[in-house]
């Protein structure tokens, strides 16, 4: 099969068949969102992580996750929010909290971050509303 | 222009507005400790780890195979630890791309899931694997095989077996752990060695570990198992842009050697 044809192949697969049990409807569609921005990136290789992070995005309020990353590899950070958010932001920091320089893509309610780690070892992403209501908000990531 | 083109160009002016003037953000050791941490997200895939030792040149991934393991176990917890290194086995013959061995593996994987007593659905996935392997799709069989475990541990949390899933998951670490050290011990350089910096992944395996109830976790293998991982998290737990050394990437060789002896060979009593 040709790879043009397996990646919205395999971000419907991922969209479709794994739904985490508790996922609300919100939360299904932030996380089509949010592999929608990461399919973006397959196309430049980057493979996604067959796992998400779902939840809720309030005004003034980091929404966090621990992630272990790998020097040598290249992340992209994709996350998609749901109305009444209007607009949303990933950044990454690193395990002493220092926010890193990312690559960005900010398309309102959509956001990803792209990031190369020189040190391997834990870092923070973080999902922020920079504009609208509090949400519910989907995160995946993919490397290669 | 590209999608991709586009979303870096407006990465590029991101990051040059962001570095005009402003100091970078800090977040306060309160909100870092409250973070989330999900073994879906926050632990990394074999498949991520090998694709970084990669980078740092040629793996021999054929010479990484080990023989053929028994998948008649009995003991609960013993089937999940080798469940896991058997994933992990499953994504080094697809680095290798080696269609066969994937066959193997993934008939293996499928026979262990059936003793867990998991979903019937993986028998399709089972089909699935043998069928991209025939066809040498070896993108979508890292995905298969990824999908294979994250439908394995949601069977097992469905049949209250939750506490089996961070076995699963540490197996494949311990497996995908000893290839890779193994493989940088062979041919030592410093890009290759900075993989292995994982002390908080280690201490949050330990620490899930320690969640799981009594009874299992006083089995002897995970009893066993936890004791070493706890020596290991010491020897990944290098500060941030220091390396290991050959002698130091050696020590977790050995390290996670004797557990994936122990969790292939022992039968732990029920």
């Amino acid at each position: 099969m040709k790879r043009s044809l397996l990646i919205p192949l395999s971000v419907l697969v991922l969209a479709v068949s794994v739904p985490a049990r508790g996922d609300t409807d919100a939360e299904v569609q932030a996380r089509k969102d949010a592999l929608d921005v990461a399919a973006a990136f397959s196309n430049d290789g980057f493979k996604i992580r067959d796992g998400h992070w779902c939840g809720i995005v309030k005004p003034h309020d980091h929404s966090l996750v621990a992630v272990n990353l790998y020097a040598g590899n290249q992340y992209w950070f994709s996350a998609g929010a749901t109305e009444p958010a209007k607009k949303i932001a990933v950044s990454v920091y690193d395990e002493t909290g220092k926010q890193m320089t990312t690559e960005s893509y900010d398309n309102a309610e959509k956001a990803a971050a792209g990031f190369t780690p020189s040190s391997s070892g834990q870092y923070f992403v973080s999902v922020d509303l920079l504009e609208g209501e509090e949400s519910s908000f989907c995160l995946v990531y993919s490397y290669k | 222009m590209s999608r991709v083109r586009r979303v870096v160009a407006v990465g590029f002016l991101s990051i040059c507005c962001a570095g005009i003037g402003a100091e970078p953000a800090r977040l306060p050791a309160d909100q870092m400790a409250k973070a989330i941490r999900l073994d879906a997200i926050s632990i990394p895939t074999p498949g991520e780890l090998f694709t970084a030792l990669e980078k740092s040149g040629k793996i021999n991934w054929a010479g990484q195979y080990r023989g053929p393991m028994p998948v008649t176990y009995s003991n609960r917890a013993q089937i999940a630890l080798n469940l896991g290194g058997l994933i992990a086995d499953g994504f080094i013959a697809v680095e290798a791309k080696d269609g066969q061995q994937v066959k193997n593996i993934g008939s293996d994987i499928i026979k262990l899931a059936k003793a867990l007593g998991v979903s019937e659905k993986l028998l399709g996935r089972g089909s699935s694997i043998n069928e991209f392997a025939e066809n040498n799709e070896w993108d979508t069989l890292q995905e298969e095989l990824e999908a294979t475990q994250n439908e394995v541990k949601a069977s097992m949390q469905s049949h209250a077996d939750q506490d089996l899933v961070i076995l699963v998951t540490l197996g494949g670490w311990i497996r995908g752990t000893q290839v890779v050290t193994s493989a940088i011990v062979q041919n030592y350089n410093e890009q290759s060695a900075k993989v292995l910096r994982q002390p908080a992944l280690v201490h949050f395996m330990q620490s899930k570990i320690n969640e799981i109830s009594p009874e299992l976790r006083s089995e002897p293998l995970v009893k066993d198992v936890s004791g070493e991982l706890g020596k290991i998290e010491k020897l990944v737990s290098s500060p941030p842009g220091k390396t290991p050394d050959i002698e130091e990437v050696r020590k977790v060789n050995e390290a996670v050697g004797k557990m994936m002896q122990e969790i292939e060979n022992k039968e732990a009593p029920k």
